[in-house]
């Protein structure tokens, strides 16, 4: 019914709609993600020079890693996620974002829980509970803010000028639901009414591993669902399945949490379900991987062109191996050895960088150029910032995986007494820190190409997000392809 | 699909599902989980932590020793928690009834801490760990790796006067120098009397039957 001129028009309207609240929410993300990285940087080195930073209370290393990791899950993760959300959800219901000014509100108070959060837990009012360390008045703040923010995602989707619902919007949809619904029932169930004995941990599993799976992965998955068939100009393949993945997917993992207690002092068949959950999730990654590498098939050269494209493939091996992670700890024989290792803690930074992060980066290699009418400037830096996340990601799955496998086997071994462990982890642990220096110079160069193509007064860019512009991937011939067919969004 | 309402609809069914299934469901098995009162002494277990120790606890929580300490005992056959003398038993959901809030942790940087007090039953070893972890305590090493956290005491000048019966008894590098002691604040005390606390050293008779694995088919 519409013409791709008309198309584009459309499209250039509703990225008008969404420039300034999408870009503030974003710019938020990125400090979030430079500040948080170099407190986690911070933390890092702590493990391998214990003494460094270790004159100052609010510094310590029990107050700094769980803080750097607060400011990277609520600082950098949710920003980028309301970003990218508001944008793709504006885009795919073909209606613009009404009543942004409100979401400036919204942005502001976001972040300033963020940040009382953040400087709560360095200055000793942490909860110390995983991922709600944050004191308890935050909570309401962010909730409230959350509220605002939510509630546009869910007006742009009520009001959508589309006959049909793309898959990207069920999963943007569904995590918009889950996250307050998660994160308001364990505040009540830890903070508010506090369950009781070993409930609570149970409760906190459940939030922990909710929030990975049913915020962040959503919005990864909504991204590749997005990217590849508008990229490709080509429709998902055996789309038919989508809904039975999303479906099984929202129905297993909502189950899975409890597959983080296993060997815990709670009744056994919490860990058994969240073990019997997991297994079954892999129906649904396999469902959501036959549609993503299915419509990648035999397009492997258009991925090379396209730097979005690059970081979607890498967000989708993310995805598997995350999957894979999860259901690897589910297993008693790993995870006799395997938990409470570094190897153990790669789960959710699976989820969260490997998969999350790096599926944000290439939407906003794509949505940025778009809202802002620039281009790219420096091509060096999207090298840099692909290259470094890339091996860094690489580096740290290997790394670790091997680190965490020794530690487990040192833990079980009795005779190994624990000096030796963390003498042998010291390696490793300095390892770790170099690799997450690489990963943060890589956010260094987005930041800086951000700052140039964000900034209302810095001059024209020049560099493309393909490394080898294809004619029909250019900003203004960027028509959907595919509109009409079926799989493609808008 | 199309509908959004059945979207939505559906969206709220799944997370409350595995709350209904998961949360509630837990909460109504062990909800209430109360003391057991041993038969023979009549003492209620698990015994409550005394106002000092439960004062600790917030203090291990606001340093956030949870980040690399865990304080899960688990049973026989899965993990060396046990060779490692990390406790006599396997941990039993009832043991954490009397925390107010229950930190089992799930990072094993350091040693796991739930029997601590039993293991170690000497405060200046605390101390010492706190003040200066990789120091020496009769004879061993005591850890490697793990921060001091000297803001937990106060070093302060002699000044002619006999010294504290708390100050630290410091040695080598680790000592202030003459004239001047190390004595722990007020939080200190409260954390190690909270690590002194902490023992699960009480075998419910209830909880043993039903916390044994059944014998392996065919074993003897």
């Amino acid at each position: 019914m519409n013409s791709p001129a008309h198309n584009r028009s459309e499209q250039i309207a509703i990225d008008a709609s969404a420039k300034w609240p999408v870009l503030l929410f974003f710019g938020s993300a990125l400090f979030w993600l430079l500040l948080g990285g170099v407190m986690q940087l911070a933390a890092a080195m702590q493990l391998h020079q214990p003494g460094f930073l270790a004159g100052c209370e609010w510094v310590t290393h029990g107050r700094l890693a769980p803080a750097a990791q607060n400011a990277l899950v609520y600082g950098w993760g949710m920003n980028a996620a309301f970003a990218f959300g508001l944008w793709l959800m504006a885009r795919l219901s073909v209606t613009t974002l009404r009543h942004g000014g409100w979401l400036f509100v919204a942005v502001k108070f976001w972040n300033l829980g963020v940040a009382l959060g953040v400087l709560g837990i360095m200055g000793g009012y942490s909860t110390s509970f995983e991922l709600l360390e944050m004191p308890r008045f935050v909570s309401l703040l962010l909730l409230a803010s959350y509220a605002l923010i939510g509630v546009w995602a869910v007006t742009t989707f009520s009001i959508r000028n589309t006959e049909n619902v793309y898959a990207s919007q069920w999963y943007l949809l569904g995590a918009a639901f889950w996250f307050p619904w998660l994160y308001g029932i364990a505040q009540v169930m830890l903070f508010k009414a506090p369950v009781r004995g070993v409930l609570q941990p149970v409760v906190n599993a459940w939030y922990a591993h909710g929030l990975h799976n049913l915020w962040f992965v959503p919005f990864a998955l909504a991204a590749a669902y997005y990217f590849l068939p508008k990229i490709l100009g080509k429709p998902i393949a055996n789309y038919y399945l989508a809904a039975l993945a999303f479906w099984w997917l929202a129905v297993t993992t909502a189950f899975a949490g409890g597959s983080r207690l296993i060997g815990a002092p709670v009744p056994v068949w919490i860990p058994t379900l969240g073990i019997v959950a997991n297994m079954l999730v892999v129906v649904g990654v396999v469902i959501v991987a036959l549609n993503l590498f299915g419509t990648l098939s035999g397009r492997l050269e258009a991925v090379k062109g396209s730097l979005t494209l690059r970081f979607i493939l890498l967000s989708l091996v993310g995805f598997v191996l995350a999957a894979g992670m999860n259901l690897a700890l589910s297993l008693r024989g790993f995870a006799a050895v395997a938990q409470f290792t570094v190897l153990d803690s790669l789960r959710d930074w699976l989820t969260f960088y490997a998969c999350f992060s790096t599926a944000m980066f290439g939407a906003a290699y794509f949505f940025l150029p778009r809202l802002t009418g620039r281009e790219w400037r420096s091509p060096l830096l999207i090298r840099l910032h692909f290259g470094a996340t890339a091996l860094g990601v690489l580096l740290l799955v290997v790394g670790l995986g091997c680190a965490g496998w020794q530690q487990g086997h040192l833990l079980n071994d009795a005779g190994v007494p624990f000096v030796e462990i963390t003498r042998a982890m010291s390696f490793w642990f300095a390892f770790r820190t170099v690799v997450l220096g690489l990963l943060l110079l890589g956010h260094v160069a987005f930041l800086i190409n951000f700052v140039w193509i964000a900034c209302p007064i810095s001059s024209q860019g020049t560099a493309a997000a393909v490394f080898r512009a294809p004619p029909h991937l250019s900003i203004e011939a960027h028509a959907p392809a595919g509109h009409s067919l079926k799989g493609v969004g808008p | 699909m199309k509908n959004g309402l059945a979207l939505f609809l559906g969206v709220l069914a799944t997370l409350a599902l595995s709350w209904v299934g998961l949360l509630l469901t837990a909460h109504r098995q062990i909800g209430s989980l109360g003391q057991f009162k041993d038969p023979t002494d009549e003492i209620l277990y698990p015994q409550p932590l005394s106002g000092l120790a439960d004062q600790g606890r917030l203090v291990y929580q606001d340093l956030g020793c949870v980040t690399c300490h865990t304080q899960q005992v688990r049973h026989e056959g899965f993990g060396s928690d046990l060779a490692r003398k990390w406790g006599e038993r396997g941990g039993y959901a009832r043991d954490y009834i009397r925390d107010q809030t229950v930190l089992i942790g799930q990072n094993r940087l350091g040693p796991d801490l739930r029997n601590v007090g039993a293991r170690i039953p000497d405060a200046d070893y605390f101390y010492k760990l706190l003040y200066a972890p990789e120091s020496r305590f009769a004879g061993a090493p005591i850890a490697h790796g793990m921060p001091a956290h000297r803001f937990l005491f106060d070093v302060r000048p002699l000044a002619g006067r006999q010294p504290s019966a708390h100050a630290l008894p410091l040695a080598g590098p680790d000592a202030p120098g003459p004239g001047v002691e190390v004595i722990p604040t007020a939080r200190a005390v409260a954390l190690v009397a909270y690590l002194q606390g902490l023992k699960d050293t009480y075998d419910y008779p209830i909880e043993r039957s039903r916390n044994t694995p059944a014998p392996k088919e065919g074993g003897h």
